[in-house]
């Protein structure tokens, strides 16, 4: 199944994308989609515990499974405001 | 996911945010208190001048997010009307990032609404600004917000 995967701030500098389609099997979880674009981007994975995930736009556990079409963003700690 | 009331002003914009009209836009007769919060550029940061902020946000998110804290408020504080502005791009020292303004008939719930609506946005809306300085940028250092709980994994099926 595909999912859509978004990176803001620090990551979308260092991945030179905002966004990217991914394949990923069913039953995987975020965190397995997480590893998985790291192998394609290795400079993502030293982020993996300073980043909070969310699933179509609310914030989600690690082992979150995902769905078809899900719209997934690795998310740097938040600094609004 | 609950929203804010129709006549709230939650919105998220590139251009100068309107402080005062937004301040006399959440002011009905019934009120006697209007507390707002002005966010602006700060001119340093740990001992760096800072030049300038840029600022990037997950937009649809951090729109349901803001809707979300004004939801809150109106549930848990005695208030009338919420305006939450913020604004992205490259913004200038003095300018304004983020505005909050809170109607009440009384004023310790427009404060403490206020209150909870700034500490509650820098804790939870997917917005990140990025600081330049005379030798370089950094983004900042922010804080993550809370996740539910990890789930059970999941059993496999068996047949």
């Amino acid at each position: 199944m595909t999912v859509q995967v978004l990176y803001f701030g620090r990551l979308k500098e260092l991945s030179g994308t905002s966004e990217e389609i991914v394949e990923v099997w069913d039953g995987a979880l975020i965190e397995d989609l997480f590893a998985r674009c790291s192998t394609a981007r290795p400079e993502l994975s030293k982020f993996r515990t300073s980043l909070v995930a969310a699933r179509n736009r609310e914030f989600a556990a690690w082992n979150t499974p995902l769905s078809a079409g899900d719209e997934v963003g690795f998310l740097p700690p938040v600094s609004g405001g | 996911m609950r929203a804010a009331r129709s006549e709230d002003r939650i919105e998220i914009t590139r251009a100068v945010i309107p402080n005062a009209e937004i301040a006399a836009q959440v002011r009905t007769d019934g009120d006697g208190a209007v507390a707002t919060f002005d966010g602006c550029v700060r001119n340093h940061s740990h001992g760096r001048a800072t030049l300038y902020l840029e600022y990037e946000a997950y937009e649809a998110m951090a729109l349901a997010k803001m809707q979300e804290i004004a939801a809150y408020i109106h549930a848990n504080y005695a208030i009338r009307k919420i305006a939450i502005v913020h604004r992205l791009g490259r913004l200038e020292i003095g300018e304004t990032s983020v505005f909050i303004a809170v109607s009440a008939a009384h004023r310790a719930a427009a404060f403490d609404a206020c209150r909870y609506a700034i500490d509650t946005l820098k804790k939870t809306v997917p917005i990140w600004k990025k600081e330049f300085f005379a030798d370089g940028a950094v983004w900042v250092d922010g804080e993550l917000p809370p996740v539910p709980a990890e789930t059970p994994a999941a059993k496999p099926a068996s047949n």
